[in-house]
């Protein structure tokens, strides 16, 4: 599964290590942020989220964060990475919104 | 009180994870990596957990960078050679490695072909790739290195129409569907699912 720029649509992995680098994190912090925000559902392997931070870089949607220098490199996300996750946002709510208007009270 | 091993494991990446497993499970934890010898300590048994990772294609930068990564994830991080090879100033072209890692040196990843990752065992499985498209490119790095083994040996085998190459030729040829057969199986996964 890949990120659908246009439409919106990212994959989860994505969406959630945007989502953490709203405030600056290491590797490990970001695992654990997602791990506890979708309590333990979706647990990365280390590999996997460094080849995703280093796709989402060269993407420009999050950027290394301060002086790394004899500390663990730390991430943000850039302006243009916000967007990305703000029109995400968007377009799930409306998504929402017309599942709730069809699905409703069944769940 | 240390203990000394001698074994060679070669391309056997899944074998040589399992048996470092093993000892953890019996209560030794790896303090060193070389050539043919690792080193253990003592330690509770199932303290730790072990992945090895290969790393042949990466340049000699996002080697450094990736272990370094790992180190930050609180992992012990060990190098460790794929192949044996007791001579200095060794240069070997890689075709199939990424920028920068297509020619090894005893400086770069030359020798450096694995990673050795330790883990304080949290009871939770120990994967370092967990989503599907990151499985496809991992398999597929570890393809490549023998497709092009089996593709010098299947034109030495036709230009000399030698039984030797071709035999080496189909024995080469077997660790290239073992791990063609798991890029296509994470590929075709990976189109429904992410993780």
């Amino acid at each position: 599964m890949r990120d659908n720029a246009k439409g919106g649509a990212l994959t989860e992995v994505t969406f959630f290590i945007l989502l953490s680098l709203y405030t600056p994190k290491h590797g490990y912090a970001v695992m654990q942020f997602i791990e506890d925000s979708t309590k333990g559902r979706l647990t990365l392997g280390a590999g996997t989220l460094y080849g995703a931070l280093n796709s989402l870089q060269e993407k420009g949607w999050i950027a290394p964060f301060g002086d790394s220098a004899g500390r663990k490199k730390e991430y943000l996300i850039t302006t243009q990475g916000k967007e990305i996750a703000e029109k995400e946002l968007i377009r799930l709510n409306e998504l929402v919104g017309v599942a709730n208007g069809i699905i409703g009270g069944a769940v | 009180m240390s203990k000394k091993y001698y074994r060679f494991f070669g391309g056997l990446l899944t074998a040589q994870e399992h048996w470092l497993n093993k000892m953890s499970e019996k209560g030794y934890r790896l303090i060193r990596a070389e050539k043919m010898l690792y080193e253990f300590e003592e330690c509770k048994p199932d303290q730790v957990k072990y992945c090895v990772e290969f790393i042949g294609q990466k340049s000699k930068v996002d080697a450094s960078d990736y272990h370094e990564f790992l180190e930050g994830m609180g992992y012990k991080v060990f190098y460790k050679n794929i192949n044996l090879n007791y001579s200095v100033g060794k240069v070997r072209l890689r075709p199939w490695a990424e920028r920068g890692g297509r020619i090894a040196t005893n400086a770069t990843t030359f020798n450096r072909e694995l990673l050795i990752v330790e883990k304080d065992n949290d009871g939770k499985p120990f994967e370092l790739h967990t989503s599907y498209e990151d499985k496809e490119n991992y398999y597929r790095n570890l393809r490549n290195p023998w497709l092009l083994i089996l593709l010098m040996f299947a034109i030495f085998a036709v230009a000399k129409r030698s039984v030797v190459f071709g035999v080496l030729a189909l024995v080469s040829l077997i660790p290239v569907l073992v791990y063609q057969t798991k890029v296509m199986q994470n590929k075709r996964e990976g189109k429904t699912k992410e993780w």
